[in-house]
């Protein structure tokens, strides 16, 4: 809902008390020494307590504290959208879109595949801005086409229906995967920022502008070394999202020829270069781009740490706080899935993102 | 079984011909033999690094797995997964090596581009891409072990049966047939000897049969000669008494 006026002050002293119960440094600690069946008692005992009681019956082990993970996000970010109104509602739901587009990802993944629709909802995250309504309309229907057409009152209806054709010619999920992806990301800057140069310069929303101009920026990072590394026949103009400041459209199809020039590229950058520089020093002997993205994510959760420090009643403060939400999730489910896999403690510490 | 034969000329050359017949048999199995073990050597130096190869990457296919089901959450991957279009294809060939069929397998869209994997790029990460990526090398792998060791179970098997029919012909048949051309050869003397013997038994017999039969005659001629003469002294007291008995 995006009616009255905008409410950043009671949604952050809600957010504060949230974000006092996450996880501390500690806990993670404690976390890494005990196997999955402990990690969930030991999360019985916090946050996550009705999530893992409501979920007991149906799962066990890790696959209990992945799905419990999971819900419990789901309600801390639907509670966001609750508290939220005005202009705020609409940051924080164009920034939780990204759970839209996962969950419309996820059924139609279910529905290429033909899983039922009670193993689809078990994997969705309902933390975005569709309604439970169109969600449960969309379990119900057999094929992408009808999927698309439930969708016709939302933002995604469109890019999906261009997508639409080129997933008949080629049965590939590709195009439609893009294209909810594409449609999040070029949504995030949409009446904030008109393209470099013309975004706020000073206040919260520069602060705001300049971590969704990270977030692109990143993503569009990833993709352009993804796409150089693997030698894939691809157009990478089709990869590319707008809106951020370490590419344009010419810049990236011509760096993807050029592994080193791309990383060049990246280093060179004044806002983003020594952040990133040891991750990219390595980055160029490594046959890994893991790592790399790994220090991405750092940077990003660092990045969101420094906005809310800087403009605490701000729409920074929530998004910083949803990040570091779902790198809670990310560090639990990893010490979990890391410790039924055998793991050792030192592996999962370093896989661990903890600012 | 040598004296089960009939110790027959017929049956010596027809043990001769099976002898001529396996000692030319049991030279080209020892050779084919000798040939499958140089192959199966070949095939096992193969196998062996295979095998290396394949618990490699199916190691480091597992660790990637693992990394991103804990990184990216098992959704996460299993969605990534579910999105595959093309499914790998495999069809088989099969080749001759030293007349045992091995199998040949061709594989098809099994290691797949990024664009191919069904999946988009966008919302995805490095950790999906090279899972995806060591489990292309290990069903590669896979796929390569199972015509290695396919090749290199078959060929065991024919080195083994191969070595078998050697082993029958050099200790078991080959050995009974010389059994059996001796036990005739033997048998066909001692039937030569005794004919021989028999023989010179008959030419004996005969010969003492003539001598006596001879002497007989001789006897029977002197018995008669004397006889004669007996008859010739006692003619004219005869002729004296009754002159009708010489007329």
């Amino acid at each position: 809902m995006s009616v009255g006026a905008s409410n950043p002050e009671y949604v952050n002293a809600r957010v504060r008390s949230r974000r006092a119960s996450l996880f501390a440094d500690e806990d993670y600690r404690k976390l890494i020494r005990m196997g999955p069946s402990e990690i969930a008692r030991f999360m019985e005992e916090t946050e996550y307590e009705r999530e893992i009681n409501a979920l007991g019956a149906r799962f066990s082990g890790v696959d209990l504290i992945e799905y419990a993970l999971n819900r419990n996000l789901a309600k801390h970010f639907d509670d966001l959208l609750d508290w939220s109104e005005g202009r705020l509602y609409d940051l924080v739901s164009r920034y939780l879109r990204k759970f839209d587009v996962w969950n419309l990802k996820t059924i139609i993944r279910g529905i290429y595949t033909e899983t039922d629709s009670e193993a689809i909802q078990t994997d969705l995250i309902r933390a975005g801005e569709l309604e439970d309504g169109t969600i449960d309309r969309l379990l119900e229907v057999d094929t992408i086409e009808d999927a698309v057409e439930v969708l016709s009152r939302t933002i995604f209806y469109e890019p999906l229906s261009d997508a639409l054709e080129e997933f008949e010619e080629t049965g590939a999920l590709v195009p439609l995967e893009n294209a909810l992806d594409r449609e999040f990301y070029e949504h995030l800057l949409e009446d904030i920022s008109r393209g470099p140069g013309h975004e706020p310069q000073e206040g919260p929303e520069a602060k705001f502008v300049e971590f969704l101009q990270a977030e692109i920026d990143f993503r569009n990072a990833r993709n352009a070394l993804r796409l150089a590394r693997s030698g894939a026949d691809l157009d990478p103009a089709t990869y590319y999202i707008e809106g951020g400041v370490l590419f344009d459209r010419a810049d990236l199809n011509r760096l993807v020829a050029d592994y080193d020039e791309l990383v060049d590229h990246i280093e060179e950058n004044k806002r983003y270069g020594d952040r990133l520089s040891g991750a990219l020093g390595r980055l160029r002997d490594a046959d890994s781009l893991i790592q790399f993205e790994h220090a991405l994510d750092a940077a990003l959760l660092e990045y969101s740490d420094t906005l809310s420090s800087i403009y605490p009643a701000s729409v920074s403060a929530v998004l910083s706080y949803i990040l570091a939400k779902e790198r809670e999730v990310e560090n639990i489910r990893a010490i979990a899935r890391g410790r039924e896999v055998g793991l050792d403690e030192s592996e999962i510490e370093e896989e661990l993102v903890i600012l | 079984m040598a004296k089960d034969v009939k110790p027959t000329r017929k049956n010596l050359m027809e043990i001769e011909d099976r002898i001529e017949l396996s000692e030319r048999g049991h030279g080209t199995l020892e050779k084919k033999r000798d040939g499958l073990i140089m192959e199966f050597m070949d095939i096992l130096d193969k196998a062996q690094d295979v095998r290396g190869d394949l618990a490699d990457d199916y190691e480091d296919a597992q660790k990637k797995i693992n990394m991103a089901r804990a990184m990216e959450g098992d959704v996460a991957v299993r969605g990534a997964a579910a999105a595959l279009q093309e499914h790998p294809e495999i069809t088989t060939e099969s080749k001759n090596i030293m007349g045992v069929v091995v199998p040949q397998i061709e594989s098809s869209r099994v290691s797949k581009g990024l664009d191919e994997r069904g999946y988009g790029i966008m919302g995805t990460s490095a950790r999906i891409d090279e899972a995806a990526e060591a489990y292309e090398d290990l069903l590669e792998s896979i796929i390569l072990a199972a015509e290695v060791e396919t090749a290199m179970k078959k060929m065991l098997r024919e080195i083994e049966t191969t070595k078998r029919r050697v082993n029958a012909l050099e200790f078991k048949l080959l050995p009974e047939l010389y059994d059996g051309q001796e036990y005739i050869e033997q048998a066909l003397e001692e039937q030569e000897r005794e004919e021989t013997f028999r023989l010179k038994k008959i030419k004996e017999k005969k010969e003492a049969e003539e001598k006596a039969e001879k002497e007989a005659e001789a006897a029977e001629a002197e018995a008669a000669e004397a006889d004669q003469d007996d008859r010739e002294d006692s003619q004219p007291d005869t002729a004296a008494q009754s002159p009708t008995a010489n007329e």
